[in-house]
């Protein structure tokens, strides 16, 4: 008889509290490889907090999160090798370039000659013509977009996206579609919140839907 | 987008072994050289011109140091003793406390948000990328406790041999309470028992402070007396830094020296082995607070380096529990400025533990500092409880809201934190010692934490001039200024030595010419 095998990403119980008041109670789901999970829900409903506390950036009041069975921590070499994520937490070195964040990312991760990758992935998502452009005079799509890319310079076994879709234009979310589900098909996983019904019709292969608590 | 090539596939075989911490800051470095637009005879210049500059005022500081020193080892007067037995009691935990109070607030191991999300996100040994960032630290807290324990004993006349044994032993002690910040750095429990314990500390500083403000006095004339010993035959202090030795043997502060040294190295290296455990969060934090308040600085805007704080205390906050407001119209928003100030308990007890200040120059002997002391620290005390009427003049928006002219908006919002000043300079009273000084100081205060408050921000949109620090708008360079020169002001009557008259009208025509003014905005 076979082992089933863990599912990448595993959340029982999750609680979270903001003071006294709690924004999520008792979520329970499980992501396995290859799949995808939409958040939705209105604002203030906790689809960020939950990927926050899922990447380490907030701390559950109680629950379980786990990365291929393993309690998952951000401190952890193996979570920042697998999971790539999305958050409102970019920012940027003044002084690179596009390109240049995009090559140290990859070189971050054991990459030793990323020229190849980065040039394609920079015209991948229609950034070759930025690509020599400092983040000061990149516009807020074209910021997004090379936020975008960072997930795409690096191994991955999870990706964590907090709206994906922001900002981007029309043709923008088109690409993402298509992007998540080849990634997907690839065998990432994929967690993300969004407002767009479109992308989340696409991509996620099941939804969960948060309301805000009382 | 273009999705007509195929998107880029992920091949694991492009990524191997990850790359040292060294290896890629190196190549940060080559990669940035590329871009960089000042040569290197421009970045001696300004090297030269900052060492240039600590040269002198260090020169200039140790010389008046070194003056203040030998007059205060000369002192033989009863306070004079009261003082050098009590300030260590009350300047050690008080040290400790703003320590790990500022040190945990930014980190104290920090890294920029792009840090944060291009470095320390990857796979990269986080301990070997955050380890700069650490011996910064470590070597800036221990070189501020070496200065501030030498100028402390100094100020308290101490001999040369107990000043450098002050100074390592302070610095030292710095040293192992940022090592305790660094380890509370690693868990949310372990920094709010490390907040716990500064406030015990600072508790423990107000206490003897509070003992030593109400210390019986002597008669003013008898506060300063120098002893035939150590004066010339006009009265002048003889005595230079250090006369004044103790028979200690030489063999003590050596000790004592390499004991601290060791004890300090071992537990910066036992640290430091740790530092793979700290957050990225938390690391992150610190870094942004640490870019505001460079921000503020280098718009020379003291309030905003205020706001900065203030706005990351609301924000770790988060959440407080609403009160319905009293009153209509002006009485309203007091009420609202009341329960707002209330609303950050701290800041009332460091309020009135500054009132230790006016005490402790007075118990110094400094008679003529007195109302100058009282009103720094009144303004430092009064100050922060003026942050709703700065956000008022800082958006013309809010004040439309509110349906008030931004002049009476300023008065109603000074009543609350006036009427503080009145209660804090009435407690200061007795070490100001006269009625019209302390209504100086207060009328000081007040017009000048208001006119602090009321500044607009240095706006770049409009005619900028040159400067060595490039275009900058007029007036920049008198912001700092802005609120102490009506302080001033208000006390010149006091420090000219003017009638009592004078030393009323003067700072009440200022406050109700301040008061009187409607304040600019954009």
């Amino acid at each position: 008889m076979s082992k089933k095998a863990a599912p990448r990403l595993s959340v029982a119980d999750l609680q979270h509290k903001y003071g006294d008041r709690p924004v999520i109670e008792g979520l329970t789901f499980t992501l396995a490889a290859g799949q995808a999970i939409a958040l939705v829900g209105p604002n203030g409903a906790g689809k960020t907090t939950v990927l926050k506390c899922i990447v380490g950036a907030a701390e559950p009041a109680a629950g379980k999160i786990l990365l291929d069975g393993v309690p998952i921590d951000e401190r952890a070499d193996a979570v920042r090798r697998d999971v790539a994520t999305l958050l409102d937490d970019l920012d940027f070195f003044p002084d690179l370039t596009a390109a240049e964040h995009l090559d140290l990312l990859a070189r971050a991760h054991g990459n030793a000659s990323p020229e190849d990758l980065v040039d394609t992935t920079l015209h991948d998502i229609g950034l070759l013509p930025a690509a020599d452009q400092l983040p000061g005079s990149l516009s807020s799509g074209q910021r997004r977009r090379l936020a975008l890319a960072t997930a795409l310079v690096r191994p991955r076994k999870l990706m964590v996206l907090d709206e994906p879709e922001a900002r981007l234009d029309t043709g923008g979310v088109q690409w993402l579609s298509e992007r998540l589900v080849a990634e997907k098909k690839s065998g990432t996983a994929i967690l993300f919140a969004s407002h767009d019904p479109a992308l989340v019709e696409t991509v996620a292969d099941s939804v969960v839907t948060l309301t805000p608590l009382p | 987008m273009s999705a007509a090539d195929g998107p880029v596939e992920f091949d694991p075989a492009d990524f191997g072994a990850i790359p040292s911490s060294r290896s890629l800051r190196q190549w940060m470095r080559t990669t940035r050289r590329q871009h960089a637009d000042r040569s290197f005879w421009e970045i001696f210049e300004d090297v030269y011109l900052v060492l240039f500059t600590i040269a002198m005022a260090g020169a200039t500081g140790g010389n008046v140091v070194r003056h203040l020193n030998s007059n205060a080892s000369g002192c033989t007067s009863r306070t004079c003793g009261q003082l050098a037995d009590w300030m260590p009691w009350i300047a050690v935990p008080l040290l400790l406390a703003i320590t790990l109070r500022v040190l945990l607030a930014i980190g104290p191991v920090s890294a920029s948000r792009a840090t944060g999300f291009w470095l320390l996100a990857t796979p990269v040994d986080r301990a070997a990328l955050l380890r700069p960032a650490y011996r910064l630290v470590m070597g800036s807290v221990a070189v501020l406790g070496v200065v501030v324990g030498a100028l402390v004993w100094a100020l308290l006349g101490a001999s040369l041999t107990d000043v450098l044994l002050a100074a390592v032993l302070i610095g030292a002690t710095l040293i192992c309470a940022a090592v305790a910040t660094v380890w509370a750095q690693q868990s949310a429990r372990r920094s709010r028992w490390a907040l716990r314990v500064a406030d015990v500390l600072l508790l423990a500083a107000v206490v003897p402070a509070v003992l030593l403000a109400f210390q019986p006095r002597e008669d003013q004339s008898s506060n300063v007396v120098l002893s035939s010993r150590f004066v010339d035959e006009y009265g002048y202090p003889t005595l230079a830094f250090g006369q004044i030795q103790d028979d200690r043997s030489g063999a003590v502060p050596l000790l004592v020296f390499a004991v601290a040294v060791v004890v300090c190295a071992v537990l910066v290296f036992l640290v430091s082995r740790t530092l793979d455990r700290l957050g990225r969060i938390s690391v992150i934090a610190g870094g942004e607070l640490l870019a505001g308040l460079a921000g503020a600085a280098s718009s020379l805007d003291i309030s905003m380096l205020g706001d900065v704080i203030a706005g990351r205390h609301w924000r770790l906050k988060g959440r407080v529990h609403s009160r319905r407001g009293r009153g209509a119209q002006g009485a309203a928003i007091v009420h609202r400025e009341f329960l707002r100030i209330l609303r950050w308990p701290r800041r009332l007890a460091v309020a009135f533990a500054l009132l230790v200040v006016p005490y402790a120059v007075h118990g110094a002997g400094f008679h003529i500092l007195v109302p100058v002391a009282a009103a720094i620290a009144g303004f430092i005390a009064v100050r922060p409880m003026l942050d709703g009427l700065r956000t008022a003049c800082r958006s013309t928006g809010l004040v439309r809201a509110l349906g008030w002219d931004l002049r009476e908006l300023r008065v109603i919002m000074a009543v609350v934190p006036g009427l503080f000043t009145i209660v804090w300079s009435a407690c200061a009273f007795p070490a100001i010692g006269s009625a019209s000084a302390s209504f100086a100081v207060a009328a000081g205060i007040i017009s000048g934490a208001v006119r602090q408050a009321s500044a607009r921000p240095p706006s770049y949109a409009g005619p900028l001039v040159t400067s060595p620090m490039g275009a900058i708008p007029p007036g920049l360079f008198s912001q700092p200024a802005r609120g102490f020169d009506l302080l001033v002001l208000c006390l010149a009557p006091v420090l000219l030595n003017l009638s009592p008259l004078w030393v009323v009208v003067v700072p009440a025509v200022v406050l109700l010419a301040m008061l009187a003014v409607r304040p600019k905005t954009d």
